[in-house]
């Protein structure tokens, strides 16, 4: 311990001047927590100006000025990531790719699991040409979060990575996908049933959409367009029984020339195939003879052989001697011989099969029961009816 | 003020008489308090560390205040947009430009400049003197000349407020010349360390550029400070990096070669940088005092009209480095705003506005290395992954060469940045831009600034290659091997009979070493019988040891009173290397000189 005067004046100079200091950071502190507090609201208000102004840029079409807004907005913010990826998204509408993806990037990084960045991170690698990696990001969206309504979000990814994927030839994956996306369809929901049937189509599956369509039409059994499309997948699929049901229905509810036509066609095909399960013999001998005659109309028809004004030689001879094997058949061809005979029914619907394909050729595709015909032999393929 | 310490008077609180105290109850808590704060003990050394974090939060807060002040002022006279209206680019910087040349030549004339001599000039010529009234005018002037849009940052002013803040402190504690001298590189630290949000960075540079040494005295101070002064500005600011950089991998190894051409075209682009200043800086200083009025609104005027087609090129610009580290440039453009910025800043700083070179320093380095790193992705895209890293490491690289602080520029990127993956190519393309800067300038950009200030400050560039003198180099080997602590003194006289040495070395087992000097002996043989041995002869005795790899400054000091010291290995004080005394050190000095 000391007591010399000069120790006692200075002791009391560091006490007076350290309890002033301290007093002094105190007022500090509170001019400056208030300054402060003052700016960050000045700011967090420029933050939303320019944002919306941005939005309503972006609204208008006008990426290039959202963008300008938004760099704006980021500059009293940069952490926003709301303003971040409107940004991105802007520079993505003004084609610039490689900025936007920068953002992203960022953006990625802290949040991987938001669906937002992920789609628009697939944008970018969709827009790169780097299909895998937008694949990846496509599938990020997929299971990443939504703020807003995200059972529609993640299903909206899901139909453009299809659409992706398709556009692509990228079919097995497609199929993946669209499997998916059908397992998260809520049955009670008619319209995203249907478009996962015409999605199943679009991959060649049409059992599968089939199935879509029929789902939906339990949700609404007189919706015309989806009787319609379910009459076609049966009808595709070679159904023809179910496809006149459907047909027929949606000709109820909404008859147009189309759904006519078709229902005319089924039908056609359905009151001539001979090879329909369940026919007697005698029904299957009476329509091949009703089919082969149509067929012998339709080659006279489309090359003139027969008709009195036609020159000899005019058709080609393949067709000529498509002709005379017809004539000759024609001659074994009755009722009694076909209903005898399977083999014989077999070799009048070869025939009709021939004249349809030479037909088509020369004369274009046959309309009405010509059409029907077509469908029949195709359909039946080389066995006996 | 003595270490001793100061004494406890320990009083009782007075007793507690209510729910709300009354006048007199208050009065007498203040007056506990009062005593209480009587009775604290405290040394002058952990005086000087309470003292560093006080400044450090003085300095924080200040700062703090002042980077609000730049956004408002800026606010006010440019507005929000970073594009603003061509009325205010042109009429803003040439409007505050009149009103801080008054101020400074009016009030605060110490204000001119970065601030980084000032401070230096504080503490090697003015014994760490730096007026309160400079700290205010720093303020006033840099907060209105930034915020205007001339191209300076605050980060230099900040170092010099942070000085001064300090500085007035220890005047009041009327603390010694000594403590004073140290406590405005502390406050420097502080400053810098809350406008940069970097206290490695800040403290890296206090000690490259202002005091040059590793100093443990100020070491701890200078730290806690700066760290302080970081925790205050992050809790009313935030802690976020200055800049958010992608993701950095090296894509490619031969990636490196082109942070190698960066560092080349940084270092040659800082080198015009500082050629370009120390050229006009004392042509307008040349010109009448009555110019003096109005050169900063004259280049105000030049940079509002550049600032009309390049608004990236005025203000701090840290806004626009970021953009260029998320690619929003072409490499046309950011070569062009680099260039842009090498012309504003030159204009703002030459013309004598108040203003620091670290964040304009910053972002023509960004820019140029964003280009470079642009160009070498549209050439070999193979090479680089993207623009960012190289707009990052520019930062630095550019600061290495203009600056010449090596050091607290790989620190500076990678603490600014959050980024540690960019270390190697910084270290790179900083150290070429840092020799190539040296190669073709002989003198450091703030050596120069001073000297054209009439000022010869200490060069912390030439101090670190000073040619150190070791003891190796001035030791020699023994004239005799050393005599053992059980030699007889008897051995002793015979010894020195035969030789002509003037002091004979004595080795104890211990690791000890004595010495006996020639002209002692004959009083120590008629005190002591022959067969004596030297332990008991030199029972007390004791040489102070050096060794090999200590400066011979050190020596110096340890010599004095002695005619020989050994010199000992560091493996074991018993093994003797050699011998030095004071003509030896003499020599080697005059050899080295």
């Amino acid at each position: 311990m000391t007591s010399d005067p000069e120790s006692i004046v200075t002791r009391y100079v560091v006490r007076r001047v350290l309890l002033f200091s301290l007093i002094l950071l105190a007022l500090l502190f509170v001019i400056t927590a208030a300054l402060s507090r003052t700016y960050h609201a000045r700011e967090e208000g420029l933050v939303t100006e320019w944002s919306q102004r941005g939005n309503a840029d972006l609204a208008a079409g006008k990426p290039a000025l959202a963008f300008v807004d938004f760099r704006n907005s980021l500059s009293y913010g940069p952490d926003n990531p709301g303003v971040q990826l409107h940004l991105a998204e802007a520079l993505l509408a003004d084609g610039r790719f490689t900025e936007a993806r920068s953002y992203l990037v960022n953006l990625w990084d802290r949040t991987p699991g938001s669906g937002e960045v992920n789609l628009d991170l697939a944008h970018v690698a969709m827009q790169t040409g780097d299909m895998e990696e937008a694949i990846r990001y496509f599938r990020g969206a997929i299971f990443g979060s939504w703020e807003k309504d995200p059972g529609l979000q993640r299903r909206n990814v899901r139909l453009e990575l299809c659409e992706f994927l398709l556009s692509h030839r990228r079919t097995s994956d497609a199929q993946t996908e669209i499997a998916g996306l059908a397992a998260d369809t809520p049955s009670d929901d008619g319209i995203l049933r249907e478009q996962n049937g015409r999605l199943f189509l679009r991959v060649g599956e049409p059992a599968k959409a089939l199935a879509e369509f029929e789902a939906a039409l339990k949700t609404n059994p007189r919706q015309s367009q989806w009787l319609a499309s379910a009459g076609h997948v049966a009808f595709e699929d070679g159904d023809f029984l179910k496809a006149e049901a459907y047909f027929s229905k949606a000709d109820r509810e909404n008859p147009s020339d189309e759904i006519h036509a078709s229902l005319m066609l089924v039908r056609d095909v359905l009151g001539n195939d001979p090879y329909l399960a369940g026919l007697s013999d005698e029904e299957r001998s009476r329509r091949t003879r009703g089919d082969f005659d149509q067929g012998i109309r339709r080659l006279h028809e489309c090359t003139g052989i027969g008709r009195s004004d036609s020159a000899p030689g005019q058709a080609s001879p393949d067709v000529q001697l498509l002709n005379k094997e017809a004539q000759d058949l024609e001659k074994r061809v009755n009722l009694f011989s076909l209903d005898k005979n399977p083999e014989l029914r077999n070799e009048a619907m070869q025939i009709v099969s021939r004249i349809e394909d030479a037909t088509a050729q020369a004369c274009g595709l046959g309309t009405g029961l010509d059409q029907a015909l077509t469908l029949i032999v195709k359909r039946g393929g080389g066995s006996n009816p | 003020m003595s270490e001793r310490d100061i004494p406890i008077e320990e009083e009782r609180p007075p007793e507690p008489t209510g729910e709300f105290p009354s006048a007199e109850a208050n009065d007498s808590s203040l007056k506990w308090l009062s005593s209480r704060a009587r009775s604290l003990t405290l040394s002058e050394g952990n005086l000087f560390l309470l003292l560093a974090i006080i400044i450090g939060m003085f300095s924080g807060m200040a700062v703090v205040c002042f980077r609000i002040t730049i956004e408002w002022v800026r606010l006010g006279l440019l507005g929000s947009a970073l594009a603003p209206p061509p009325m205010r680019v042109i009429l803003a910087p040439a409007g505050a430009g009149l009103v801080v040349a008054f101020l400074v030549q009016k009030l605060f004339r110490a204000a001119r400049g970065s601030g980084v001599n000032q401070t230096k000039a504080a503490v090697y010529v003015f014994d760490g003197y730096v007026p309160f009234r400079t700290v205010i005018g720093k303020f006033l002037t840099c907060s209105l000349a930034i915020g205007s849009g001339q191209s300076l940052g605050p980060e230099d002013p900040s170092l010099q407020m942070g000085a001064g803040i300090a500085s007035a402190l220890g005047r009041r504690l009327k603390l010694s010349r000594d403590k004073l001298r140290l406590l405005a590189p502390v406050g420097a630290a502080a400053g810098l360390a809350a406008a940069f949000n970097a206290p490695i960075s800040a403290v890296l540079f206090v000690i490259e550029e202002v005091i040059g040494t590793w100093s443990a005295s100020a070491l701890g101070a200078i730290v806690l400070a700066a760290v302080s002064s970081a925790v205050v500005m992050r809790s009313f600011l935030g802690g976020e990096p200055m800049f958010r950089v992608p993701p950095y991998t090296l894509a490619h190894p031969a990636e490196l070669l082109a942070y190698a051409v960066l560092g080349v075209v940084s270092g040659v682009l800082s080198l015009a940088f500082t050629k370009i200043i120390a050229y006009f800086r004392p042509k307008l200083r040349a010109l009448p005092e009555w110019t003096y009025y109005f050169q900063p609104a004259a280049a105000g005027l030049l940079i509002g009209f550049i600032g009309l087609r390049f608004p990236q090129s005025m203000g701090t610009g840290y806004p626009y480095i970021d953009q260029a580290l998320h690619s929003q440039y072409t490499w046309e453009i950011l070569a062009v705003l680099g260039f842009a910025k090498i012309l504003t800043t030159s204009l703002s700083f030459v013309s004598g506005t108040p203003g620091g070179m670290f964040a304009p320093v910053l972002f023509i380095g960004a820019m140029i290395g964003g280009a470079i790193g642009g160009l070498e992705h549209h050439f070999f895209p193979q090479v680089s992954a993207s623009v960012a890293p190289f707009a990052l490491v520019g930062m630095g690289t550019f600061f290495a060469g203009f600056l010449r602080v090596p050091i607290t520029s790989v620190f500076m990127v990678v603490e600014t940045s959050g980024s540690y993956s960019i270390v190697l190519p910084v270290m790179i393309s900083n150290t070429i831009a840092y020799l190539i800067s040296r190669k073709y300038q002989d003198v450091a950009l703030f050596d120069l600034l001073a000297k054209q200030d009439g000022l010869e400050l200490p060069s912390m560039e030439e101090q670190r290659e000073q040619i150190v003198l070791r003891v190796e180099d001035a030791m020699r080997h023994p004239d005799l091997p050393p005599l053992q602590a059980g030699d007889t003194l008897a051995r002793a006289m015979e010894i020195a009979e035969t030789s002509t040495v003037e002091v004979l070395l004595v080795r104890f087992p211990t690791g000890r070493w004595a010495g006996i000097a020639r002209k002692d002996l004959p009083a120590m043989a008629s005190a002591h019988a022959p067969e004596t041995q030297l332990r008991e002869v030199l029972s007390t005795a004791r040489l102070p040891v050096l060794h090999p790899d200590q400066r011979l400054d050190d020596a110096l000091r340890f010599i004095q009173g002695h005619a020989l010291l050994p010199v000992v290995s560091r493996a074991g004080s018993r093994k003797l290397e050699g011998v030095i005394s004071l003509p030896d050190i003499l020599t080697a000095y005059q050899k080295a000189s």
